[in-house]
């Protein structure tokens, strides 16, 4: 028999840390067999997601010569090992109008070139109503309807004589096919 | 996936007679029958989610699960890989406060 119950609480504090000790177990135990099931049953979504952020930065460090970190946005490298600038420098022809475009601003361009734009619409109308005017060919849209068609409004009657232009437009489309 | 995992083994009606029972069993079963058990493993629980050590223990196991392969673990493994350091790791307050409560159930038991 273990020893009597009024001597030192040695005895004592031996039982009592043995319970905690299982009770600390039975806690282990727990969090271990809820991990297994979260990882077997691929329950956390963010696992593909950090583990191919980990190789990409591994390869990006590769790829950076200099190491520098990754504050610097503007010049960070691709998974390809390219760099690419901040605004894209390639010179495109605009379809619409025939003009040579910087590509990194040939959207602005094409809004007011082809008439999503205020001004665009205005130069539509405005256009319309002198062709209107000038060509008995004209187009069959009325003044008041700038927003149908407005594209093929303003390519018949975009700052030249109808004729000329439209056969002009279908060339460039023939030449693109 | 709460309450005690440890069960004491179902005791078989055809073995020989039991040897007496260990203090520490005696304990055992006053600990459970009482539902003191229930209520230490509640607030050890409590504590030890409040103070993150859970979360600094599945912290381990998802890096193990994600460099061994997440199909690869076992629930074997993953005791191997908390056992040191979660018990290295439980703060003394709450160590303390559940020693207390023990050792306040011993007495009451007149153990």
């Amino acid at each position: 028999m273990s020893a009597s119950d009024h001597e030192s609480s040695s005895p004592r504090s031996q039982l009592s840390t043995h319970v905690f000790g299982e009770l600390l177990e039975s806690m282990i135990v727990d969090v271990a067999s809820e991990c297994h099931r979260i990882a077997r049953l691929g329950l956390e979504r963010n696992v593909e997601e950090e583990e191919e952020e980990l190789r990409l930065s591994a390869q990006a460090r590769v790829a950076d010569p200099s190491n520098s970190s990754e504050g610097n946005g503007k010049n960070v490298v691709d998974i390809f090992g390219q760099t690419h600038p901040a605004i894209a420098s390639e010179i495109v022809d605009c379809m619409n109008c025939g003009r040579p475009i910087v590509a990194g601003r040939f959207a602005p361009h094409l809004e007011k070139c082809m008439g999503k734009g205020r001004k665009a619409r205005l130069k539509a109308i405005r256009s319309s109503t002198m062709a209107h005017g000038r060509n008995s060919r004209a187009s069959p849209l009325s003044v008041y309807a700038p927003y149908s068609n407005s594209s093929t409004t303003n390519r018949i009657a975009n700052g030249s004589v109808s004729a000329d232009h439209s056969q002009g437009f279908e060339e460039y489309a023939l030449e693109e096919s | 996936m709460r309450g005690s995992v440890n069960r004491p083994p179902t005791p078989d009606a055809d073995e020989e007679p039991h040897k007496e029972p260990t203090l520490q069993e005696i304990i055992n079963i006053k600990l459970i029958e009482s539902g003191e058990k229930e209520k230490l493993m509640e607030l050890l629980r409590e504590r030890l989610v409040e103070c993150g050590w859970r979360d600094e223990m599945k912290a381990l196991c998802r890096a193990y699960a994600r460099k061994k392969g997440r199909n690869n673990v076992t629930v074997d493994d993953l005791i191997h890989i908390i056992t040191p350091k979660g018990r290295a790791t439980v703060p003394d307050s709450v160590k303390a406060e559940l020693l207390q409560r023990i050792r306040a159930f011993l007495t009451s038991a007149a153990l």
